[in-house]
């Protein structure tokens, strides 16, 4: 994709879908990954609301679920929850070496 | 937890709340400490310094070395997808109430506090036809920019600035002129008007005035301010001509502006600032530390954020010299690094300049 210049001058712009990994296939895998772990944590957050809402209230309703708001202490859970989701999934970064060997 | 009302926009479903909250600690893991890339790769910088026995000069070859390291174009990839990420389901949850959305607009254009006053005959100047930080149609091009704008932020800030506390914070920081006069305020290019509304909140018997070039995003800085309850004006106006009469501000205001503006506005705008604050008031910036007080990774990241990040002018902004400008201009500065945060602000530094 070519680059984007502005008017003006500047730093030319990358164009919708720039190659990061010498391989546009690595790219989209990637991308995937990181897809995946979001989805998988919207599921999961949903699952979490939804026990909380049963734990909390005994019955479930859609609206009640669409509704849902936690407490300070329930979104610091939340919070708490979904940084070690994220720490389950991408630890594997930081076993990249910086340079080959 | 406040008791302000809700001005942040809601999304369409509780999904799509989640997604974007993931969005946001995935965004905290790799620029913070979690996958730590930004620290190991300055240290790969410097390390690479040391062995060749002199200091990087130019920027093509640390980007060539952070190029040829797996982890730097990994990381590359990751900044850039989890921005497309955000922008992808925020446009699709406002899409899905875009009726709703518009009406709220129009509920609130012309009911105060406040005053909102659009400008039938602005045209746009071709420098602002850029989409900022990838986000969709840019600042002015949809009737939700701002909205998207808004929420978008609230990602970017990575829980600093979920109700405003960044401006709130920086607003306080700004000090007033000398002789204790505040009865007007102009806020620069105040998208929208979270500073504008702050800045009411300080100095509740001045009057506030922000101004930006985008209709979407006015109103919903006269929205979220009446929201609020506090009687801002907001203006359509150009931050480098802004109509007002000489000298007619006691304090000017510009967040994380300057960067966003080609050299020769930023130029303009400096002088039109010079113009319209009064002898003795203060013009204070935030916005990106120079160039020549970045940390080699900083550099290649300022690179990376204007090419990829749809930040054109921000390489130029920093490889100028505000100082000299604000002092060409009559202004007396005092720069004012703010404290470190990893991808945030530690990239950051204020300006507070008196004109002489």
């Amino acid at each position: 994709m070519s680059d984007l210049q502005t008017p003006e001058g500047g730093t030319p712009l990358a164009g919708p879908d720039p190659v990061y990994l010498q391989d546009p296939v690595l790219d989209a895998t990637v991308r995937m990954v990181v897809e995946l772990a979001a989805q998988v944590w919207v599921e999961r957050e949903r699952r979490i609301t939804l026990e909380t809402v049963l734990e909390s209230r005994g019955l479930l309703t859609r609206e009640q679920l669409e509704a849902f708001k936690p407490t300070s202490a329930q979104a610091a859970a939340l919070k708490e929850e979904r940084n070690r989701f994220i720490e389950d999934v991408f630890k594997e970064l930081r076993r990249i070496p910086v340079r080959q060997s | 937890m406040s008791s302000q009302p809700e001005t942040m926009p809601a999304l369409a479903q509780r999904a799509d709340a989640s997604y974007l909250d993931f969005v946001e600690g995935f965004r905290e893991y790799i620029l913070g400490k979690g996958a730590d890339f930004e620290d190991r790769l300055n240290e790969e910088l410097l390390a690479e310094e040391r062995r060749r026995g002199k200091k990087w000069q130019e920027l093509e070859e640390i980007r060539a070395h952070v190029h040829g390291l797996p982890l730097g174009r990994l990381r590359d990839r990751l900044a850039r997808t989890q921005q497309e990420m955000k922008w992808h389901t925020l446009k699709r949850s406002f899409e899905a109430q875009r009726q709703s959305l518009t009406s709220q607009l129009a509920h609130w254009d012309t009911r105060g506090p406040g005053r909102l006053e659009l400008d039938r005959q602005f045209v746009y100047p071709p420098y602002v036809n850029v989409h900022f930080h990838l986000q969709p149609a840019g600042y002015y091009k949809d009737e939700l920019s701002g909205y998207l704008y808004h929420y978008g932020t609230k990602v970017f800030f990575r829980g600093d600035n979920d109700h405003d506390e960044l401006h709130a914070k920086l607003v306080a920081r700004v000090p007033a002129p000398a002789d204790g006069r505040v009865e007007r305020i102009l806020d620069l290019a105040c998208s929208i008007g979270q500073s504008s509304t702050a800045f009411k909140r300080r100095f509740p018997s001045a009057e506030v005035t922000g101004v930006d070039y985008s209709t979407p995003m006015l109103r919903v800085a006269h929205r979220r301010a009446a929201m609020l309850g506090d009687d801002v004006t907001f203006a359509q106006r150009l931050v480098e001509d802004t109509g007002y009469a000489n000298g007619h501000f006691d304090i000017t205001f510009a967040f994380i502006v300057f960067h966003e503006l080609p050299l020769r506005i930023i130029h303009e705008t400096v002088c039109e600032a010079a113009r319209v604050t009064r002898k003795g008031g203060i013009f204070a910036i935030y916005d990106f530390i120079g160039t020549r007080d970045k940390s080699p990774f900083q550099r290649y990241h300022r690179w990376f954020d204007a090419r990829h990040n749809g930040e054109p002018y921000s390489q130029d902004f920093c490889d100028c010299n505000l100082e000299n400008i604000l002092a060409k201009n009559g202004f007396k500065v005092a720069a004012a690094p703010v404290g470190q945060r990893s991808g945030g602000a530690g990239y950051m530094s204020n300006w507070f300049a008196t004109r002489e």
